[in-house]
């Protein structure tokens, strides 16, 4: 359970996230969708702080099942909170084993060889890649093509078994096939782990998403089941969004 | 392909033209300058004539001196390189062959010597400054390159900048004052290393921060997700992604540091024979370096030194080639 409450920041001048306010309950695809610059990335990256990399200037509260994640040592966060990218982003000069096993090796969460093999295995199986690499583990990652490369990057994510998955656009840059692939492993994986979705096309929060939250502005303009926010939107602004006017 | 086809002629060029000239006039290095001088003029005329004479002529002699600019060019620094080689090697096996490398240095009255003291003191002088430059530089570099928009690294990087261009000299006499004042011996092998490491330091850090700021924006969130530990993202991920640059700064600083002069005049001195029974040389007394025997040998009347010196220039040479070839091919291959 994720429980954000009024969560502000900025970046120098420029508001971003305007009193954010939401709660994501275990075991669900939750989304977030919104026009672009509307601040979804940026509470993606609030959860596993990466967004203090710019230097922002937080208020607000922000508890992983009851506990404060800025209070929280940060290595053990990235350990129970992993994400997956807009863009296929790989360690390039790594090979496609090597990728998966990063996260275990430098986190310490396999305790022998086999222990490793064994979870990068079961990593690159459950992100549906496995067949199509398992000759071929060492080959470096960037020979993938792109939809492999971004199935590479959710089974780097997998290996570290988290308790919440952020998605940030994963299929942004990818074809219907692969798209398609990776909504089947959305909903595969929410039986293990929560999902936190980011998207700018509404079609795809209503095929995957279980609850939908809508940004305007930095702010929560509408939330709710996604079958009522999809057909009986309560707010202008939501319904103009769903149906393509904004 | 074609350039390395073309640096192999060229160095193939400048070897058969010292030959040439050599069994011609008796005097190699004065035959090669006039060889090269004259490809100078002819380039020189044939810019000119492209750039005043007529149109149809203007047109095809400029592609051609243009043409011919490069490659006279690149081929006139080859051709000096390879007379160095060349006539190097010729007087390094005229001077006892593989035992040029561990006889002493000759002193005037001597009819054969060699360059032990000082190649040993080169190696030893360049693999301390290399491996303590690259232990501070390298993090100094992530430092600047990682942080680059916080003031501190700011200013850190001007300091930085600063230093790589310092002339060497007064880095030389920086480590013979501060090991004066401290009571130490400044003629010595470790002020000598010391002095190497000062030049080393901004040189790997300058090329590890350029690396580390050209990682993808992308990839370098990567690299903070998969783990908390600011540590294990800088020094290991990261590194991992720009390790093949980090390793050719090394390798181009170090063929830097073991060409220097001017730094080791006040520290490392020189000295023309073996002080040590174990290591042959030791450090804490005046240490020979190539580039320091070649500077005081070139200088005196007597042939005989005058020789060694070319040998000397020769197997420095021969060794930093050898270092840059290992980074280009390491370069190539990323």
């Amino acid at each position: 359970m994720i429980d954000i409450r009024d969560l502000k920041l900025q970046f120098d001048n420029v508001k971003v996230l305007d009193g954010v306010t939401m709660k994501i309950p275990n075991n669900m695809i939750y989304v977030i969708m919104g026009p672009s610059g509307s601040g979804k990335s940026t509470i993606l990256r609030v959860l596993n702080r990466l967004v203090e990399l710019y230097k922002p200037k937080i208020e607000g509260e922000v508890y992983l099942d009851g506990q404060d994640i800025f209070k929280m040592p940060l290595t053990l966060l990235r350990r129970r909170v992993q994400m997956v990218f807009q863009i296929p982003n790989p360690i390039p000069t790594l090979s496609i084993w090597e990728n998966v096993a990063l996260g275990p090796k430098l986190n310490g969460l396999a305790k022998s060889k086999a222990e490793l093999k064994e979870r990068v295995r079961w990593a690159l199986a459950k992100a549906q890649l496995w067949d199509e690499v398992k000759n071929r583990l060492d080959a470096p990652a960037a020979s993938l093509s792109g939809g492999q490369q971004q199935r590479l990057c959710i089974a780097r994510a997998l290996a570290f078994k988290p308790e919440v998955l952020l998605m940030d656009e994963p299929t942004a840059n990818l074809d219907p096939v692969n798209t398609a692939k990776i909504e089947e492993l959305m909903l595969e994986l929410k039986k293990e782990m929560t999902i936190v979705l980011v998207t700018h096309y509404p079609p795809q929060a209503a095929r995957v998403g279980d609850w939908v939250a809508f940004l305007y502005g930095g702010k929560i303009v509408e939330e709710g089941p996604v079958k009522e926010v999809f057909t009986r939107p309560r707010h202008e602004l939501t319904e103009k969004y769903v149906t393509g006017k904004i | 392909m074609i350039q390395v086809l073309f640096y192999a002629g060229a160095l193939l060029a400048g070897l058969l033209l010292s030959a040439l000239t050599a069994a011609l006039l008796g005097d190699p290095a004065l035959g090669d300058l006039h060889l090269s001088y004259v490809l100078y003029v002819v380039t020189v005329a044939a810019v000119a004539l492209g750039a005043a004479g007529p149109r149809v002529l203007k047109n095809s002699l400029s592609i051609a001196a243009a043409v011919a600019g490069v490659l006279g060019g690149a081929a006139l620094v080859y051709i000096f390189l390879a007379q160095v080689l060349y006539v190097g090697t010729a007087m390094a096996v005229k001077h006892g062959g593989l035992a040029f490398l561990w006889n002493i240095p000759p002193t005037p009255a001597d009819e054969t010597g060699g360059i032990g003291p000082a190649l040993l003191g080169t190696l030893y002088m360049t693999a301390i400054g290399a491996f303590f430059g690259f232990l501070i530089g390298f993090p100094a570099g992530i430092y600047l390159g990682e942080f680059r928009r916080e003031l501190a690294a700011k200013v850190a990087r001007i300091g930085v900048n600063v230093l790589v261009e310092f002339p060497t000299i007064t880095i030389g006499l920086l480590v013979y004052a501060l090991f004066s004042l401290l009571g130490m011996r400044a003629f010595s092998g470790y002020a000598g290393a010391l002095a190497l490491t000062i030049i080393m330091i901004p040189y790997v850090a300058l090329f590890t921060a350029a690396a580390y700021a050209s990682i993808a924006p992308a990839v370098r969130e990567a690299a903070y997700a998969v783990t908390g530990s600011l540590y294990k993202t800088l020094f290991i991920v990261m590194r991992k992604v720009v390790a093949r640059a980090v390793l050719v700064a090394f390798l181009l600083g170090t063929a830097k540091i073991a060409g220097e002069t001017a730094p080791l005049l006040f520290t490392a001195f020189g000295n023309d024979y073996y002080t040590s029974e174990i290591f042959g040389v030791d450090l804490g007394e005046p240490t020979g370096a190539l580039t320091l025997l070649i500077y005081y040998m070139a200088q005196t009347p007597y042939t005989v030194q005058n020789e060694v010196a070319w040998g000397a220039a020769a197997v420095l040479l021969w060794i930093i080639l050898a270092v840059f070839a290992v980074a280009r091919l390491l370069q190539r291959s990323a």
